[in-house]
């Protein structure tokens, strides 16, 4: 007997339809696995086996061939155990209703029968609602996440024998599927970052940060050990724009494919904040793998990338960002599938002014030779210092500043500017491809960043006077029009611009002359 | 001087540099020899009893008069000119020296070799204090038209010849290699602007590679040329010392500005005066009138400043202060405030330091 069921699989971010056919017949008994299956796939046949007998159905001593097409793509996990064993059970003729030939089987089993929670269900209900695919039948653990998913039915099972009760005598379409749940609703309760009002001093690089959240912008702080910069950069997805649904579920898809998103909440409703440590390896920055699975920067997507102690990375992992900080998203080609990921993320990134992290500092000395801080700072290349707009400088701060109780302005406070500077620019690039300042293309910037007389004369006056490189220039134009977004300002002004300047500590190179 | 005035002597001379023939050996020969014809002077056999044998096969290895005259051709042609102490450009303040150097390579305005000169030296990775008195003291002292001699190295020696040409100042660079070797790299940009506004000098012809011990000998020129020498922050370690040690020698003025007393750096300076071997300068003033010197009148350039610039101006008056402190203080609102100190810095009031402190710039 034959059977086909549907099943489906991840490329990437996207899922694709994987058709689980079933053949049985008669003779030496065997079970074979055809269809570019890993060895996940390929030890279902165990799974499989010990969960139909275990559920108290029958296992016929036969031989099995099971296909997974289309055959010429690789197939990874073990989410097609669920569908293996429908199949089989077709075929076998325990389930007699055939009306379910639309249906997705995603899910693994357990040796007794029960269903366990699987990764990328939510990417792959998106991509089945897209093709058309709109029953499907997951894990129980797994439910959460796809109640943010409307217009499908979906039935969410605890283990084997349910499914086959559900598919066989009760085929019925009026059994509720999943209730979705409201996203605003999730994402106002589920709030809960810390907030500015508890950084005291550095009100310079809180502006700095409130112009990097307005306009998009890369930030680099640079600062002595201790001063506070970690703090800033957690603070800093708090003044962002709320996820909007569509990028909330971007986000969720990356994290459900990692594996790293918490079940228990089923959607992820906070701008993502990674700290990958200086340590990291490139692939876990960019991802990929034998299995591949989005990196940090992917993980990022939407959110923050922290990295601390910047120079500490390997070069090479620093290099590795200029890809996906100029496009968004990240292709990584492996020798089996070439996958695209996508990682449009905001950098903020922190480092000390040298190797032993005082130089400049009020009250100590900073023990570093010349050559070893000009080594430090040239860890990063121009090209990366290209795509860092923000510039800014932390200190330490006194005693007394930080035993004062004046609160400073809340995060909250903040975000309204921010949200105000963002709708502006929504109304700017409306039908193009960009969505903030940051990433304005050059003939954009000759569109929206002209320059009167007065700031021309400033922009002038400043290269001579302060020495700055070529490469500043387009930096100081784009957060010039951040800063004139955040004042509701149409034209840039020249205060605009001198704050801008304001953010280009290295590019002057007062360190070390 | 051109190729065919230069007597055999000076020609001499170049082939012993060129060689890298110790400076010691060099004084000997000059006093033994009377004929300085090379290739007379090469089977001559005191040269043996003066020059070690490997110093020897290598002057006969080398040995090629035509290739040392368009050697020398071409130094002429890239701008570098030639002073030996027989040329009346050689600097009568180094000629009485008892390690006078015999050749100077130079490039750029020979002329300022008999102005006045001050060397500002100091140490390689100054602090924000010392980066500060090096500055000012420098752009004053140049703009009376003294002239600044150092070394082109990182530190203050590149903060005084950078504040020198800033002002329109004269500056003397003497480097520790040839003139194809400036050390360190990043400062190539500036030893060419030296050249072009400046002087550059070295002992090494130009394809000479710095060495550790050139480094030291090259401070007995810096101090040789100068009337006086002013460091401004040094270790008590530091490479300074022996431009110290030379100035002393030579019987040379020595001044230094004094620093905190718990910050190493200003460790040297602080010992000098002290011990009474250096005067304690605490004003540019002070060096330009021993130099006999004008200094330019001080404009007020605070005028024209908007509130809220006079306002940062009036903090600033009182010290070096920290963004946060402006802040609090002139409860101008954090935007303003940010473009108004670029404003003030792009007109030349006041100056960026690192870890967000801001001065003014007098």
């Amino acid at each position: 007997m034959l059977s086909k069921v549907l099943s489906y699989g991840l490329a990437g971010i996207d899922g694709f339809v994987v058709n689980i056919e079933t053949d049985i017949v008669g003779g030496v008994p065997r079970f074979d696995i055809v269809g570019l299956g890993d060895t996940a796939v390929k030890e279902a046949k165990d799974r499989v086996k010990a969960a139909i007998r275990n559920s108290g159905f029958e296992y016929p001593t036969k031989h099995y061939t099971i296909n997974l097409a289309p055959a010429d793509i690789k197939k990874e996990g073990p989410l097609y155990d669920l569908g293996i064993a429908v199949g089989i059970m077709t075929a076998s003729n325990q389930i007699k209703n055939k009306k379910f030939v639309d249906y997705i089987f995603v899910g693994e089993l357990s040796l007794d029968g029960s269903l366990k929670k699987v990764r990328g269900v939510l990417p792959i209900l998106i991509s089945a609602r897209a093709l058309g695919n709109k029953k499907v039948i997951i894990p129980h653990e797994n439910a959460e996440e796809a109640k943010f998913i409307d217009g499908m039915k979906i039935y969410a099972f605890r283990n084997l024998k349910e499914v086959v009760e559900f598919l066989q005598d009760g085929y019925d379409e009026d059994i509720p599927s999943l209730k979705t749940k409201n996203f605003d609703e999730v994402s106002k309760a589920l709030c809960n970052k810390l907030d500015f009002e508890n950084v005291k001093g550095q009100t310079q690089a809180k502006r700095a940060l409130e112009i990097a959240a307005a306009g998009g912008h890369n930030v680099l702080m640079i600062g002595p050990p201790g001063s506070g910069k970690s703090m800033l950069a957690k603070c800093f997805s708090g003044i962002l724009p709320d996820l909007t649904f569509e990028e909330a579920l971007e986000v969720t898809k990356i994290h459900s494919i990692a594996g790293e998103l918490d079940l228990s909440k089923g959607i992820i409703t906070e701008r993502p904040f990674r700290s990958p440590h200086h340590t990291a390896s490139a692939v876990s920055l960019t991802g990929g793998g034998t299995n591949s699975k989005p990196g940090e920067i992917s993980l990022a997507h939407n959110g923050v990338l922290y990295l601390d102690e910047f120079p500490e990375y390997s070069r090479q992992l620093i290099e590795t960002l200029r890809q996906p900080l100029e496009d968004g998203n990240i292709t990584v080609a492996r020798a089996n599938q070439t996958v695209t990921y996508p990682s449009s993320f905001t950098l903020i990134a922190s480092m000390n002014p040298c190797p032993c992290g005082n130089f400049g500092a009020k009250n100590r000395e900073c023990k570093c030779t010349p050559v070893q801080i000009h080594k430090y700072l040239s860890k990063i290349s121009g090209p990366i210092m290209d795509r860092i707009d923000i510039q800014v400088e932390v200190d330490n701060i006194s005693y007394g500043e930080l035993n004062s109780n004046q609160k400073a302005e809340s995060s909250a406070s903040i975000k309204t500017r921010v949200d105000r500077a963002r709708q502006v620019q929504i109304a700017r690039f409306a039908g193009t491809q960009t969505f903030s300042n940051a990433k304005m293309s050059v003939p954009q910037m000759k569109k929206f960043c002209t320059l009167s007389k007065d700031c021309q004369f400033l922009m002038e006056q400043a290269f001579t006077n302060l020495k700055l490189s070529a490469r500043a220039h387009d930096r100081i134009l784009k957060v010039a029009r951040t800063i004139a977004d955040l004042e509701g300002q149409s034209e840039i002004l020249p205060q605009h611009i001198a704050e801008a300047i304001s953010y280009r500590g290295l590019d002057r190179k007062y360190w070390g002359i | 001087m051109n190729e065919k005035k230069m007597n055999e002597i000076e020609k001499f001379l170049i082939f012993m540099s060129f060689n890298e023939i110790p400076n010691k050996k060099q004084e000997t020969l000059l006093e033994l020899l009377e004929d300085f014809d090379l290739e007379h002077a090469l089977s001559n056999p005191k040269m043996k009893s003066v020059l070690s044998s490997e110093e020897m096969l290598k002057l006969l290895k080398n040995y090629d008069p035509r290739q040392l005259n368009s050697t020398i051709e071409n130094m002429l042609k890239c701008g570098i000119a030639i002073v030996t102490i027989f040329s009346e450009n050689y600097p009568q303040t180094l000629f009485d020296l008892p390690e006078r150097p015999l050749i100077l390579y130079a490039k750029g305005n020979l002329s300022l070799l008999k102005e006045k000169c001050l060397a500002v030296v100091g140490t390689r990775n100054p602090t924000a204090y010392g980066k500060l008195v090096t500055e000012r003291f420098s752009k004053k002292v140049a703009e009376s038209g003294v002239v600044i001699v150092s070394g082109l190295c990182y530190g203050v020696d590149a903060i005084a010849h950078r504040a020198a040409l800033d002002v329109g100042g004269k500056t003397i660079a003497v480097i520790a290699g040839g003139f194809n070797h400036i050390y360190p790299a990043t400062n190539f940009n500036l030893g060419k602007e030296i050249a072009e506004k400046g002087l550059l000098l070295s002992e090494y012809p130009p394809s000479f590679e710095p060495k550790r011990y050139t480094f030291p000998k090259r401070n007995r020129i810096i101090a040789g040329i100068s009337a006086a020498v002013l460091i401004t922050e040094a270790g008590i370690r530091s490479g300074t010392l022996h431009t110290k040690e030379y100035a002393l020698e030579y019987g040379r003025d020595m001044f230094a500005i004094p620093g905190n007393i718990t910050s190493d750096k200003s460790d040297l300076p602080n010992d000098l005066i002290s011990s009474g071997q250096a005067d304690g300068i605490v004003s540019p003033e002070q060096i330009v009138k021993y130099f006999g010197m004008q200094s330019k009148p001080i404009q007020n350039k605070f005028v024209g400043l908007s509130f809220e610039e006079q306002e940062i101006v009036n903090l600033l008056e009182q010290g070096e202060q920290n963004f946060d402190f402006l802040a609090d203080n002139s409860k101008i609102p954090v935007n303003i405030l940010n473009s108004c100190l670029t404003t003030l810095e792009i007109r030349g009031l006041i100056r960026k330091l690192p870890s967000q402190m801001y001065g003014l710039l007098i």
